[in-house]
C-alpha cells in the first residue's frame, strides 16, 4: 500500500512538476509568513522579521531543493536530464559519437553473434523432455581414454544388468535410400531398439510406436517417420499413417509419425526397429552401435557411472578376449554431442571478448582525451555545487547512452554475423542452425553494453575526481591539466591493448601455421577434377546385394563412355573419410585370435579403375579387373605401409590375407598401391587393405562413384544422372567433388583459423589506432617541451626519436606482458594444432617483429608532426 | 551564548511529528512551534528537515495533508494523523520507552 502510494505520488510529481512546485512554494511561503508574523508581534519590522526567519530556518530555496530531491522521482528526473544532456553532447560531437558507437557496435555485435552460436550449441538445453537425464553410453577404451561405439552383446548385458536407467536403447543411423513416392531419395534413417522412444519420452503425434511383434527378428517390419516428411509426402501426419514406403529392398508400413522437431540422431526422419531388416552383429568386437539411456529421477550421473563401471569390469573378466581394456563411459548426451566443438567455440568466444576489451580500451582512451578537454566545464559545474558523484554519474550516463546505442546496432550486426558464422562453421556442428537472437542473447548483449559503458566511461569519470578545481579554473586552458593519473591511465590502456592483441596474434599465427601445414600435407592422391557421386542401392539379402554390384558394373561401363570422362571407379569410402578398420592376419587365420596383438588396417572396397581415377600410384602387381568376381578366389590389394609393416621387404604378392570385414575367406594379394591419408590430413597413413567390390557385395550397396574428368567435374553431373536413372529409378544420387569432400576434413581448422585471423587483425587495427591516438595526444601535450628543445638546438631527428622512444617503451611493455600471457594461454590450443608446437619460436618471433613494426609505424605520423613543430609559433602561442 | 538547540536523535523527528498531530490536525508551522514549545526550546526545527519528514510521512500514508484557509486568510496545508499513523506512533512510543529505560539502566549501572 505504502509503496503504491509512494509510486503514485512520485509519478504525480513527475508528470505534474509545475503544480507540485507551486504547492511546495505556497506551503513554504505560508510557513515563512506565519513565523514572520509571530516575530512582528514581538515588535520586529517586517523586513527584519523575514530576514530573521531566513537566518534561523535556512534559505527557502535550499529547503525546496532538499525537499524536492528526497523522492525517488527526483532521481529518475535527474537521470532523464542526464540522458537528454548526454544526447545533446553527442549531437554536438556527432563525428566522435558516430565513431565511438560504430567501434563499440562492432565489438558488441561480434560478441553477440559469437555468443548466439555458443548459446545454441553449448548452452541451450536439448529440446527433449527433461533433457538433463538423457545420457550417452559408449565403450571406454582404457588405454587412451577414448570413447567409441558399442557392440550388440555388450549393450544387451548393460541393458539387463543395470538398474540406474528408466530406459536404454541403441541405434545406428546413416543416409540411405528411401522411396516414399516415385523416386528414391536420400533420407537420414535410424535403426533403433525398442526402448528408444522411451529414452526421449517422445510420443507419436499420429499412429503408434512399434508393437512388440514388429521389433522381433523376422517381423514384417514397420517404420515411424518424422512430421516434416509426413507433411511433405502425404499432406499431414494423420494421412501418412498406413501408407507404405520402400526401404532396404522391402515395403514397410508407416505406423506412426513423431512430433515436429524430433530428429535424433542427427537429422533422422525415418526410424525402424533394429534386428529386423538387418540382423544385429553378434560379435563382441563388432562395435557398430551408439547407446542412449534415460537416468532414473533418483539416480545421479555419478551413481550411474559407478554402476556401469562395475558392470563393465564384470564383462571384462567374463569375456577377456573381446573386452580386455574396455569399460563403459557415461556422459550427458548434450555434452557428448558437442564435445568436439566445445573448446573451439569457447576459444572463439574468448577471442571475440579480447577484441571487445581492446575496443573498450580504445574508447576509454578517446573519452579520456575528451574528458581532459572538458576539465573546465566539469570544474565549473563542481564550483556551482555539483557533487563529484553527481558529475561521475553524468559522465557514465553519457557513455551508457553511447553503449546502448551501440548495443542496438550491435544486435542488428549480430543478426547478420550469426548467419555468417553458421555459414562458415563446419557442417557437422550439432544444433548450429538454431543459432538465433533469443532473449538470452539479448540479455547478454545488454549486459555487455552496460559493462562496456562502465569500462570505457569509468576511466574518464575517475579522472574527474582528481581534477584540481582551482588550478583548472585558473589556467583556463585545456592543456596540461590532465594530471599524472590520466597520463598513466592512457599508457596502461595502450599497454593492455598491445598485450591483448599480442595474444590474439600469436594464437592466430599458430593456427595459421598449423592450417598451412595441414593444407600442404601430401594426401597420397590427386583430388583435383574428380567428380564424386554418392549413391545407395536398396538391398537386404545377398541376391539384392549382387544386383547392386551389377548396377555399379553397368553404371561404370556406361559412365566410361561419356565424352570428357578420363577414368571412372567406385569406392565404399572416400580417402580422408575412412570409416572401418580392424584386425588382419597374413598367411593363416588363427583359431582363437588374440586381438590385442594383431595389427590393424583400414578396410576398403573398390571397383577396378579407382586407383587410376584418384591418381593413387600402383607400385607393384595389378589393379582389380572384371575377372575378380564373386565366384573366383578373392583378391586383395594392400598399401605400401602394410607391405612395409608386415612383409619387411619380402614380396607380398601371392601371399594370402584375412580381414575382419565381411568374410573369413582368404584373399590373395595381387597388388601394392601408394599410401593415402585415410583419416584426413591430420593423421598419418595407416596400413590399408582393398577388396574388389564384386567379391564383397554386402559392402558394395552404397558406393561413391568417382570420375576423373577432362573439364570442370560438375559439368558431367547431368549426363551421369541420366545414365543412372536409365538403369534404376530407385537409386538416389548426390553429386559433389573430391575437393569439396576433402574440405570437410579441414572445415573445423579452417573455421578456427579464419575466425581467429579476423579477430586478430581487428585487434591489431584497434590497438594501432590506440597507439596512434595516444602518441598524437602526447605530441600535442608536449609541443612546448619539443619547441623548447628545438629552440635549444635539438634536431628534428632527435625529436622524432624522442617520440618513437616513448611509443617503443609502451609497445615493448605491452609485448612483454602479452608474451607472458600467451605462453600461459596458448597451451590450451595445443589440441587444435597440427605439426606445430604451442611454443613455436618462429611464430612468436614473427608476431613480435610484426607488432613492433606496426606500432612504430603507428607512432611515425605523430613523430613526424613533432618534427615539424615550429618553435617560434609554439612558444609564442603559450 | 546560550546552549544551541540540540540536534534530534536520528529517527525521532518522525515520532515527534506524529505525536504532535495526535492531538489535532496542524500545519507545518504549527508543528514546528508545538515541538519547540513542548521541548521548552530544546528542539528547533530547520524548515528543510521538517518538510522533508512531512513529505516522507505523507508518502508512507502515516499522515494526510489537506489545503485549508488559516485564521488570517492564507492557505496552508493541514496534516491529520491516519489510522496507520496512530498505530505507528503507539508502536514507536512503546519501543522508545523500552529503549530509554534500557539505556538509563546502563548509564546508572556504574
Amino acid at each position: 500500500m505504502a509503496l503504491l502510494r509512494n509510486i503514485a505520488t512520485g509519478l504525480r510529481s513527475l508528470f505534474r512538476r509545475e503544480q507540485m512546485d507551486r504547492e511546495l512554494d505556497e506551503e513554504l511561503g505560508t510557513y515563512l509568513e506565519m513565523e514572520a508574523a509571530e516575530k512582528m508581534k514581538q515588535g520586529m519590522g517586517r523586513r527584519e522579521a523575514v530576514r530573521a526567519v531566513r537566518l534561523e530556518r535556512g534559505s527557502l530555496e535550499i529547503t525546496k531543493e532538499v525537499v524536492r530531491s528526497a523522492g525517488w522521482e527526483f532521481f529518475v528526473e535527474m537521470c532523464w536530464r542526464d540522458f537528454r544532456f548526454a544526447g545533446r553532447m553527442l549531437g554536438k560531437n556527432l563525428g566522435f559519437a558516430l565513431v565511438t558507437v560504430l567501434v563499440m557496435a562492432l565489438g558488441i555485435g561480434a560478441s553477440a553473434a559469437m555468443f548466439s552460436v555458443v548459446n545454441a550449441v553449448l548452452l541451450r538445453p536439448l529440446s527433449f523432455n527433461d533433457p538433463d537425464r538423457i545420457v550417452t553410453l559408449s565403450s571406454l577404451w582404457k588405454q587412451d581414454g577414448s570413447h567409441g561405439p558399442v557392440s550388440a552383446p555388450d549393450f544387451r548385458d548393460w541393458h539387463d544388468q543395470s538398474t540406474a536407467f528408466d530406459a536404454m536403447a541403441y541405434y545406428e543411423d546413416d543416409d540411405a535410400a528411401v522411396t516414399a513416392s516415385a523416386v528414391a531419395e536420400y533420407a537420414h534413417v535410424a535403426m533403433v531398439s525398442p526402448e528408444f522412444f522411451h529414452v526421449f519420452r517422445v510420443q507419436p503425434v499420429a499412429g503408434r510406436e512399434f508393437s512388440p511383434e514388429e521389433t522381433k527378428p523376422g517381423s514384417a517390419g514397420a517404420v515411424v517417420i518424422g512430421n516434416a516428411s509426413a507433411v511433405n509426402h502425404f499432406g499431414s501426419a494423420v494421412n501418412a499413417v498406413g501408407h507404405k514406403i520402400r526401404f532396404g529392398g522391402r515395403t514397410l508400413e508407416i505406423v506412426g509419425v513423431l512430433p515436429p522437431g524430433f530428429h535424433f540422431p542427427g537429422k533422422s526422419d525415418v526410424w525402424f526397429p533394429s534386428n529386423t531388416l538387418f540382423p544385429d552383429t553378434e560379435s563382441r568386437s563388432g562395435h557398430n552401435y551408439s547407446v542412449v539411456a534415460r537416468l532414473k529421477p533418483t539416480v545421479t550421473l555419478e551413481q550411474a557411472r559407478a554402476q556401469m563401471i562395475t558392470i563393465g569390469s564384470r564383462l571384462e573378466q567374463k569375456y577377456p578376449e573381446s573386452n580386455t581394456g574396455k569399460n563403459v563411459a557415461v556422459t550427458r548426451t548434450r555434452d557428448d554431442m558437442v564435445s568436439n566443438f566445445r573448446l573451439t567455440l569457447w576459444v572463439m568466444l574468448a577471442a571475440v571478448g579480447v577484441v571487445f576489451l581492446i575496443a573498450c580500451a580504445n574508447l576509454a582512451n578517446m573519452l579520456l582525451a575528451k574528458a581532459v578537454g572538458r576539465t573546465r566545464e566539469i570544474a565549473v559545474r563542481a564550483a556551482l555545487g555539483a557533487s563529484r558523484a553527481r558529475i561521475m554519474l553524468q559522465l557514465i550516463t553519457e557513455s551508457l547512452v553511447m553503449a546502448l546505442l551501440a548495443g542496438t546496432v550491435g544486435v542488428l550486426l549480430a543478426l547478420w554475423g550469426a548467419r555468417v558464422l553458421v555459414a562458415l562453421a563446419p557442417a557437422d556442428v550439432p544444433r548450429l542452425a538454431e543459432a538465433t537472437i533469443d532473449t538470452r542473447v539479448l540479455a547478454f548483449t545488454f549486459i555487455v553494453s552496460v559493462v562496456a559503458s562502465l569500462l570505457f566511461g569509468l576511466a574518464p569519470a575517475l579522472q574527474v575526481l582528481r581534477v584540481d578545481l582551482n588550478k583548472s579554473l585558473k589556467q583556463g586552458t585545456t592543456r596540461s591539466t590532465a594530471g599524472g593519473l590520466a597520463d598513466r591511465l592512457r599508457g596502461t590502456l595502450v599497454v593492455a591493448e598491445i598485450a591483448l592483441s599480442m595474444m590474439l596474434l600469436i594464437a592466430a599465427g599458430l593456427l595459421l601455421k598449423s592450417f598451412v601445414a595441414l593444407q600442404n600435407v601430401s594426401l597420397g592422391f590427386r583430388p583435383e577434377r574428380v567428380l564424386v557421386v554418392e549413391s545407395n542401392v536398396l538391398a537386404s539379402d545377398l541376391e539384392g546385394q549382387k544386383l547392386a554390384t551389377r548396377f555399379y558394373k553397368d553404371l561404370l561401363s556406361n559412365v566410361a563412355n561419356i565424352p570428357g570422362v578420363l577414368h571412372a571407379g567406385a569406392a565404399r569410402t572416400l580417402p580422408g573419410h575412412a570409416s572401418s578398420a580392424g584386425s588382419y592376419w597374413v598367411d593363416y587365420l588363427p583359431q582363437h585370435p588374440d586381438f590385442s596383438k594383431t595389427p590393424n588396417a583400414v578396410f576398403s572396397v573398390v571397383a577396378p579403375g579407382t586407383f587410376a581415377t584418384l591418381g593413387i600410384p600402383l607400385l607393384e602387381g595389378r589393379d582389380f579387373n572384371d575377372i575378380d568376381t564373386y565366384n573366383v578366389p578373392f583378391s586383395a590389394i594392400i598399401n605400401e605401409k602394410l607391405a612395409k609393416d608386415t612383409f619387411h621387404g619380402q614380396d607380398p604378392i601371392g601371399h594370402v590375407i584375412y580381414w575382419g570385414l565381411d568374410t573369413p575367406d582368404p584373399m590373395r594379394i595381387v597388388g601394392v598401391v601408394g599410401d593415402l591419408r585415410q583419416w584426413g590430413p591430420a593423421r598419418s597413413p595407416w596400413p590399408e587393405i582393398f577388396g574388389a567390390y564384386q567379391q564383397h557385395p554386402a559392402s558394395s550397396t552404397n558406393l561413391n562413384v568417382v570420375v576423373r574428368t577432362a573439364m570442370a567435374p560438375a559439368a558431367l553431373s547431368e549426363s551421369i544422372r541420366q545414365k543412372a536413372r536409365a538403369l534404376s529409378a530407385d537409386v538416389p544420387l548426390k553429386f559433389t567433388t573430391m575437393e569439396a569432400s576433402l574440405s570437410e576434413n579441414v572445415a573445423a581448422p579452417r573455421f578456427r583459423t579464419l575466425l581467429l585471423g579476423v579477430f586478430a587483425a581487428l585487434a591489431v587495427c584497434l590497438a594501432m589506432a590506440g597507439v596512434y591516438g595516444v602518441m598524437s595526444y602526447v605530441v600535442g601535450q608536449r609541443s612546448n617541451e619539443i619547441a623548447l628543445r628545438m629552440a635549444l638546438g635539438a634536431s628534428p631527428g632527435d625529436v622524432s626519436r624522442l617520440v618513437l622512444k616513448q611509443a617503443l617503451v609502451l609497445t615493448s611493455l605491452g609485448m612483454v606482458i602479452g608474451l607472458a600471457c600467451s605462453a600461459a594461454v596458448t597451451r590450451l590450443l595445443q589440441s587444435m594444432l597440427f605439426e606445430v608446437k604451442a611454443s613455436d619460436p618462429l611464430t612468436y618471433a614473427v608476431v613480435i617483429a610484426a607488432l613492433a613494426g606496426v606500432a612504430l609505424a603507428a607512432s611515425y605520423v605523430p613523430a613526424r608532426r613533432a618534427m615539424r613543430v615550429d618553435p617560434m609559433i609554439s612558444l609564442r602561442y603559450e | 551564548m546560550p546552549d544551541k538547540p540540540s540536534d534530534l536523535v536520528q529517527g525521532t523527528l518522525d515520532m515527534l511529528i506524529l505525536k504532535t498531530l495526535a492531538l489535532e490536525p496542524m500545519h507545518g508551522y504549527g508543528i514546528s512551534v508545538r515541538i519547540e514549545q513542548m521541548s521548552k526550546g530544546v528542539f528547533r526545527l530547520n524548515a528543510g528537515s521538517l518538510f522533508l519528514a512531512i513529505q516522507r510521512l505523507e508518502r508512507d500514508g502515516l499522515i494526510d495533508g489537506e489545503w485549508k484557509p488559516t485564521e488570517n486568510n492564507r492557505r496552508a496545508r493541514y496534516y491529520t494523523l491516519t489510522a496507520k499513523g496512530r498505530k505507528r506512533l503507539n508502536n514507536e512510543t512503546r519501543e522508545w520507552g523500552r529503549q530509554v529505560t534500557a539505556i538509563a539502566r546502563i548509564l546508572e549501572a556504574s
